[in-house]
């Protein structure tokens, strides 16, 4: 009687024109991951972005986007690694990213602007100037190629759909290849994926809603993120249903004087506790 | 040694012919293989007073006027520059230099000379014709012609590179023989002497060293013993050596001025490979570059690029200096370029096995470079919080990974951020009861569902930038159903509401 190995090699040498490898399963690529600091998503994400790819958090505006790329842009920056931040309409605020814990000293900022200098195209004496989209993916390609940032955010939060999606698909494909052999994370924010095919992870963020709407401050966000995609899961199963629904999380973020309010609590807590 | 007997001495003698001419030509490789005659004097009188071997084989000769070298037709003219001159003179000593530190400037006409005294180096550079190969070849990557003679005799040395080409290595006791075929020209004699040996018809130094010394005397008084010493080259000389501050300096003005920048930096390049090659000789690097240029009916343009460490890479430097004039490029066409560097030491970054992911130091100098051609200069860089009480005061400071202390704050727990709309919208706002309960944004309306508010914040009243500001926290959604939470501000100095910034 032969064995399952024998056997199994013979099946596939009968099959190796048609389908070379037939019984034998695909290798699979784990990736290295970074976490983002916020436990719902890292959960949702099996540990964190993964290095090396192109992650993609889109929703609308009051989605959470942002707070979840200034946190994991404060985790790599704590650990002394170097950042970048492509702000297509200048929209960062550093007060935010310093109470995150961004470390504002390894984090370069590139603000583009509508008062930029003209295209570098010589044969044509009515070149334009740069656009704010031009100018961002034009940054971001010179940051991945030369190498060196840990993540880079490519901030298109508040460009509209169709612009994003004009975008062509070489560029991020090229954005794509460079992030692997940089070991760069490449964070895009959009209002929609724009990546497609080259993006390793699609976050959609939903629009929060506020917990204490009685209160005298605006407080505890509360946001939802699915997983649209996940090119590199290490759980895979070969039967996928129909009507699944891609897993979702619910995190919520406070705001600073939360933060300030708990930590006062705290205080309060442990000197009654000591006394 | 006995007291009587001298310290053998060796002297190399340097002469750079034409030097109007080559101090420009050096820096021009593009007229190289070109005719060139450098013109000086005040129009319409100008002259002729330099000229390459192209210029000669057309003709040229020095002393021509502008007119007379017009006629010849296809010949570049250009004008003496006493500055191109001075740097090019700097250049020339510092190359030198590099054989020896004791060396005497000899003032030639319309050339360049330098005696270096170089006793003692055989050991280092080798012999004699070997020395005079070496120093020869780092002239010429200079960028100079020049003819080189060493001789035991100061004079000896310096009388026949002046009247020779190429390499002559003098022996000892060979001196009379090697300048016997020298014009007399190359003594320092009055007309009236030039007058005399010509009746007598002596022509060369040859001639005059066979003449004898005690019925020169009674003629030519005490002068000629030293002309008769020079012919038999055994001249005394007490070496006065140069005492020059080492300057990294580079000079060049053009003819026709430059409007291009791809032509400029076809010029800087050869400037900063110089700069580059006379620090290396000093086991030093470019720690900074200034950049001067004259321009036309304009004031002088200045800028300054300083890499994040002293680089010796000419190309990383010349890529530096060509992203800093595309952000920065002259309002109007060039007629002088300066390049002063500042040397630093040669320096190396220790790269650790376990150090966190950072860009290389001189990579990101390019990178942030042409960020800033790009974006603008004010637009690149790491932002720093501002100590005040205004909301979203922060400056942009020069990004860098060197020195960077490592973080040693933990990150915080996420909390929520605001995306600021630079420079706010202005909104139409309702206001119900004190509160906002609607605004519209260009074509959307909102509609606020809650409202939280005011906060009121001034401050630098006594400031140009004072801001008066009362500040609500509104969750508000639009017709289609699209809800924003976002931060509404009151202007009171300009009576204004603002869409200021959403929470994201």
């Amino acid at each position: 009687m032969p064995s399952s190995v024998a056997l199994r090699q013979q099946i596939e040498t009968a099959f190796q024109h048609r389908y070379p490898s037939v019984l034998t399963p695909s290798p699979k690529t784990i990736r290295e991951v970074v976490p983002t600091g916020i436990i719902r998503v890292d959960e949702l994400l099996n540990g964190g972005i993964p290095v090396g790819t192109i992650t993609e958090l889109t929703g609308p505006a009051s989605s959470g986007r942002t707070s979840i790329a200034l946190s994991a842009i404060a985790q790599r920056t704590c650990e002394g690694s170097v950042c970048a931040w492509i702000d297509a309409k200048d929209s960062l605020d550093p007060e935010s990213a310093a109470a995150t814990g961004v470390s504002l000293n390894h984090l370069l900022w590139v603000r583009c602007s509508d008062k930029a200098s003209p295209r570098p195209d010589r044969s044509r004496k009515d070149a334009q100037p740069w656009t704010r989209l031009d100018q961002a993916l034009r940054a971001t390609d010179i940051l991945l190629q030369s190498g060196g940032f840990s993540t880079i955010v490519l901030d298109l939060a508040d460009e509209s759909i169709e612009h994003g999606r004009r975008i062509p698909l070489a560029t991020w494909f090229r954005y794509r290849q460079a992030a692997d052999r940089t070991r760069c994370s490449l964070i895009v924010l959009g209002k929609a994926p724009f990546a497609q095919s080259s993006a390793a992870v699609v976050l959609e963020c939903h629009p929060s809603t506020v917990s204490s709407i009685s209160g005298t401050v605006i407080r505890n966000f509360n946001y939802k993120v699915q997983r649209r995609r996940e090119r590199f899961s290490p759980v895979t199963s070969p039967i996928t249903s129909i009507d699944r629904k891609p897993p979702s999380s619910d995190w919520t973020s406070p705001a600073a004087w939360d933060l300030v309010k708990r930590a006062s609590s705290e205080h309060r807590a442990t000197a009654e506790h000591r006394a | 040694m006995s007291p009587d007997t001298k310290p053998p001495s060796l002297f190399a003698a340097v002469h750079v012919s034409e030097f109007p001419a080559q101090s420009i030509l050096r820096l021009r490789p593009d007229l190289q293989s070109a005719p060139v005659v450098i013109l000086d004097g005040t129009p319409p009188q100008e002259r002729v007073i330099a000229l390459n071997s192209h210029a000669r084989k057309r003709g040229i000769i020095q002393g021509l006027t502008r007119l007379e070298v017009e006629e010849v037709g296809s010949i570049h003219i250009l004008t003496r520059s006493a500055e191109t001159e001075i740097a090019a003179r700097t250049v020339l000593l510092e190359t030198l230099s590099q054989f020896s530190p004791r060396i005497e400037e000899v003032f030639a006409n319309n050339a360049c000379s330098f005696v270096l005294d170089i006793a003692g180096s055989e050991r280092l550079f080798g012999a004699p014709d070997q020395i005079a190969h070496r120093l020869r070849e780092t002239i010429v990557a200079a960028g100079f012609r020049a003819s080189v003679s060493i001789s035991d005799n100061f004079h000896t040395a310096r009388i026949k590179s002046e009247f020779s080409r190429g390499i002559s290595i003098i022996p000892s006791g060979r001196e009379s023989n090697a300048l016997a075929s020298i014009p007399i020209s190359a003594l320092p004699l009055d007309l009236d002497h030039y007058g005399t040996f010509a009746l007598w018809g002596i022509g060369t130094l040859g001639e005059l060293a066979a003449l004898p010394e005690d019925e020169m005397i009674p003629r030519f008084g005490q002068p000629s013993r030293q002309w008769l010493a020079l012919a038999r080259g055994n001249a005394d000389h007490t070496f006065q050596p140069l005492e020059e501050k080492f300057e990294l300096k580079e000079h060049i003005e053009f003819e026709t001025h430059i409007e291009q920048l791809d032509a400029l930096l076809f010029i800087g390049a050869n400037m900063i490979a110089n700069l580059v090659a006379r620090a290396t000789c000093r086991a030093l690097s470019l720690a900074s570059i200034n950049i001067e240029m004259q321009l036309e009916r304009s004031p002088a343009y200045k800028r300054r690029i300083q890499p994040a460490i002293p680089s010796c890479d000419r190309k990383f430097l010349l890529k530096l200096l060509q992203l800093e004039l595309a952000a920065h490029p002259p309002q109007a066409a060039v007629t002088a370029l300066t390049l002063i560097a500042d040397a630093g030491r040669q320096s190396k970054i220790q790269l650790g096995l376990f150090a966190p992911q950072a860009p290389e130091p001189s990579r990101l100098d390019v990178t942030l470079a042409r960020l800033k051609a790009m974006v603008g200069a004010d637009r690149v860089g790491s932002p720093a919080l501002l100590d005040s009480h205004a909301p979203g005061r922060f400056q942009m400071q020069e990004f860098s990974v060197i020195d960077q202390p490592r973080p040693s704050a933990q990150p915080s727990s996420p909390r929520t951020s605001l995306r600021r709309i630079r420079p706010p919208h202005p909104l139409s706002l309702q206001i119900t009861e004190g509160k906002p309960r609607s605004f519209r944004d260009g074509a959307t309306r909102y509609e606020i569902s809650v409202a939280y508010g005011p906060w009121q914040s001034s401050g630098s009243w006594w400031d140009l930038d004072r801001w008066d500001l009362e500040e609500w926290d509104v969750m508000a959604t639009t017709n289609s159903g699209e809800s924003i939470s976002c931060l509404l501000i009151h202007d009171h100095l300009n009576n204004k509401w603002l869409l200021d910034a959403y929470y994201d």
